[in-house]
């Protein structure tokens, strides 16, 4: 890509070129992204957490004073880039960076954000998300868990669902009602809540929730007279909603330039799986492939007109990004899964022991999530129709 | 690429998109097109004399702006946008680059100002009477008596071929393919307008008979030349798509907003705002595509063999579902012809399948991705 962004921006890459250069050593770039990754890995992982910890690439979205770098937009696309360049993992703090972080900058006290914000980047505090409800999914207001207050407490009731990363939090930054009779907007808190307290149970029970994958990524939540301080309700009780949507605001969008790469290397693993298969030369898959390249190249170029637009110091249209981007890589990939399903043909029939997946079944069911998590592909078009077309919402009903 | 280039790009959107709602709005293209009117010449030279939009791409020494493709595909853009009758593709999409391919000074130099100025209107002429779009039905063969070529044969599918001034013709001759510049009103030409389902989009038929043509580029270089300028023009093709579909999506927004039933916008129906929702995602990958694709003819010439067919597919196919959209959004009313809509789903259609379909650019690619 031929974008000019700048001297400065060009220093920053000088800078993390060189500092990779001399620190991504064979293990580091051995490192694969793994969703429960065994202990030896983990522990790879983390020595390679900590010598991002000391360079100070942790974090690096969140302002200087907080503890981050203060990185551009387009200084983000560029660490990403020369990350990927590298072959080597960007290690994030999971949803204590995305979304915890940003709220508490947001929201929080100076005194919670001195409390939470160090031992979110030193990897001290892993959180996990209670949001999501059986009740309560993409109508998230409606939630139900009940928080009451007493004396410099919360106690925490009721039951969440979805939660992803449990296995490795020891933090749930949590919504509840604390107002039961303010409207459903309005009567919400954004409480972190420790999973323990001095290493006794603090009424926050995991059970694993068994996916079509037949593995169990997430969990739901029972919380039973769990407790925090009032000083973990972040924004003050009942403006949680406020605080949720930041945090909302903030998962969304993310690494657009550098997006394309795993579906690019996707992709041409399944061209292989073609060839493999004596199909590549069927009119009707190349045109499949074909179709499937153009997805990822569009993406591409997608993250790249997002770069010129920040690079020109304007502020990208959420056109480029967010619930637009979320639709169509999430409907991409699910369809990439359908078509590599067509190609295995009858060994797409067959799984191994204890259900163990190939790889591309394993995309096939999984991309069925990805239209429904962090807002549904419905939720997505709503609120493309109505914040960027500007178009009426639904009349809700008295 | 630089950072005032994007904003002198944002600059020249907003004045072609004032002149052309001043001076050509959907109120006079429909007159124009519905009356079969011959084409507006003085538009043309006003374009070219307000905004340059036919120089965008010529170097300043030869009349023009010195810009570049990514210029040029805003304009194109912005016609398709509005539906403008006017020869830019042709023109400007694939005669001027087959000029420039051709690489012949002495040529250039004597026609691309004229073009800059607005004032020759030129085409490519390649398709035979079948329609294939690899020229492959094309029966004009050139004779060389020594002195000049003379041209016999017939080629069809010539975009805005009965207004163009110069014609540049694929000929078949001892050397293989050669491209040959033909005037307009020649002696031994016959043009004749092809009746187009798409109104807004002129085709004609040329009829050769010892017509003399002046060569253009080497001996037997056709059909490079025709490549080169066939990247461009797919490029500019879709451009000039995205322009169209974002106009059916912005029609489709606005009556979905103001039309009522049931007492409510029927734009607050999910069933409507997820057309529309739909229509947009698909808006802006092709606007990424397109703004990819035009910077890479300028800045990145190696990504266009990919980019060029994967643009003229997918815009393709998103402009034609975008106006398929608005018909439906609009119900009774998108279905007459006293309604705009059909002009656009007509367009759709007809650049869907002008120099092939998405299904024969996805084939290309797969080919050039070397699958």
């Amino acid at each position: 890509m031929s974008i000019d962004l700048g001297p400065r921006t060009a220093a920053f890459r000088d800078e993390v070129r060189q500092w990779l250069d001399a620190n991504a050593d064979d293990e580091a770039r051995s490192l694969r992204e793994e969703r429960r990754p065994s202990p030896e890995q983990a522990a790879a992982h983390k020595r390679w957490g900590d010598r991002l910890l000391e360079a100070k690439l942790i974090c690096v979205a969140w302002p200087e004073e907080f503890g981050g770098r203060g990185l551009t937009g387009i200084e983000l696309a560029v660490l990403n880039e020369e990350f990927a360049r590298a072959g080597v993992p960007r290690v994030t703090r999971g949803m204590g960076e995305s979304l915890v972080g940003p709220s508490i900058i947001a929201h929080g006290t100076d005194e919670q954000k001195a409390t939470f914000l160090p031992r979110i980047i030193s990897g001290d505090d892993t959180y996990c998300q209670g949001f999501s409800e059986p009740n309560a999914g993409s109508d998230l207001a409606s939630l139900r868990t009940r928080g009451v207050v007493e004396n410099d407490e919360v106690i925490v009731n009721g039951q969440k669902v979805w939660t992803s990363g449990y296995w490795a939090a020891n933090m749930m930054f949590c919504l509840c009602r604390t107002d039961p009779d303010a409207p459903p907007h309005r009567g919400i808190s954004y409480v972190l809540i420790p999973i323990k307290v001095d290493g006794r149970p603090n009424g926050v029970e995991f059970r694993p929730i068994k996916q079509i994958t037949g593995q169990a990524h997430f969990a739901e939540t029972f919380l039973t007279d769990a407790r925090a301080p009032l000083f973990n309700v972040i924004g003050g009780l009942g403006n949680g909603w406020r605080v949720a949507m930041t945090t909302l605001g903030n998962e969304r969008g993310g690494n657009a330039t550098t997006q394309y790469v795993a579906f690019e290397r996707e992709f041409w693993s399944l061209v292989e799986l073609a060839r493999e298969t004596g199909q590549i030369d069927d009119p009707r898959v190349r045109d499949q492939l074909a179709w499937a390249y153009s997805h990822v190249e569009l993406m591409r170029c997608q993250g790249e007109r997002l770069l010129r637009a920040l690079a020109a110091g304007k502020t990208p249209s959420g056109a480029m990004g967010g619930s637009v981007n979320k639709v169509f890589w999430s409907e991409y990939q699910r369809r990439l899964g359908e078509i590599a399903m067509n190609l295995q043909g009858a060994a797409s029939l067959l799984v191994g022991p204890d259900y163990k997946l190939n790889r591309w079944q394993s995309t096939f069911l999984t991309t069925r999530s990805h239209t429904i998590w962090g807002g549904t592909a419905e939720i997505q078009r709503n609120i493309i129709s109505e914040r960027i077309l500007g178009m009426p919402r639904e009349p809700v009903r008295k | 690429m630089t950072t005032t280039s994007l904003g002198a790009r944002e600059e020249l959107r907003a004045s072609l998109r004032e002149f052309l709602t001043d001076k050509a709005p959907l109120s006079v293209v429909r007159q124009q097109v519905e009356l079969t009117q011959p084409l507006d010449r003085k538009l043309w030279e006003t374009l070219a004399g307000d905004i340059g939009a036919q120089g965008l791409a010529i170097a300043e020494p030869l009349g023009g702006a010195g810009a570049g493709w990514a210029e040029v595909a805003i304009a194109l853009e912005e016609t398709g946008r509005a539906l403008t009758p006017l020869p830019l593709l042709a023109t400007v999409g694939l005669a001027l680059p087959a000029l420039l391919a051709a690489d012949d000074s002495d040529v250039q130099s004597e026609l691309l100002p004229r073009i800059a100025s607005g004032d020759l209107i030129a085409t490519v002429a390649w398709v035979g009477d079948d329609g294939a779009w690899d020229g492959s039905g094309n029966t004009v063969r050139a004779h060389d008596d020594g002195r000049e070529s003379r041209l016999s044969g017939r080629v069809s599918y010539v975009i805005d071929g009965d207004a163009a001034d110069l014609l540049l013709v694929v000929a078949a001759d001892d050397n293989g393919r050669s491209l040959f510049a033909v005037a307009g009103d020649a002696d031994g030409i016959t043009r004749t307008t092809m009746p187009t389902l798409d109104l807004t989009r002129r085709l004609a038929t040329i009829d050769v008979d010892g017509v003399i043509g002046r060569r253009i580029g080497r001996p037997g270089s056709a059909d490079d030349i025709l490549s080169a300028a066939l990247e461009h023009a797919r490029v500019l093709l879709a451009a000039e798509m995205l322009g169209g579909a974002q106009a059916c999506l912005d029609m489709s927004v606005n009556y979905a907003n103001s039309r009522e039933q049931f007492g409510r916008p029927i734009g607050s129906f999910q069933a409507v705002k997820h057309k529309c929702a739909e229509t947009l995602v698909q808006v802006e990958a092709a606007r990424g595509g397109v703004e990819a694709a035009a910077l890479a003819l300028d800045e990145e010439p190696d990504r266009v063999k990919i980019l060029a067919p994967m643009v003229k597919a997918y815009a393709g196919e998103a402009f034609f579902r975008a106006a398929g959209e608005n018909i439906q959004i609009h119900g009774g009313i998108g279905f007459t012809w006293e309604h705009d809509a059909h002009l656009y789903f007509k367009r759709a259609k007809s650049s869907d399948l002008l120099l092939g379909d998405a299904a024969y650019h996805r084939a290309a690619l797969a080919d050039r991705l070397g699958l």
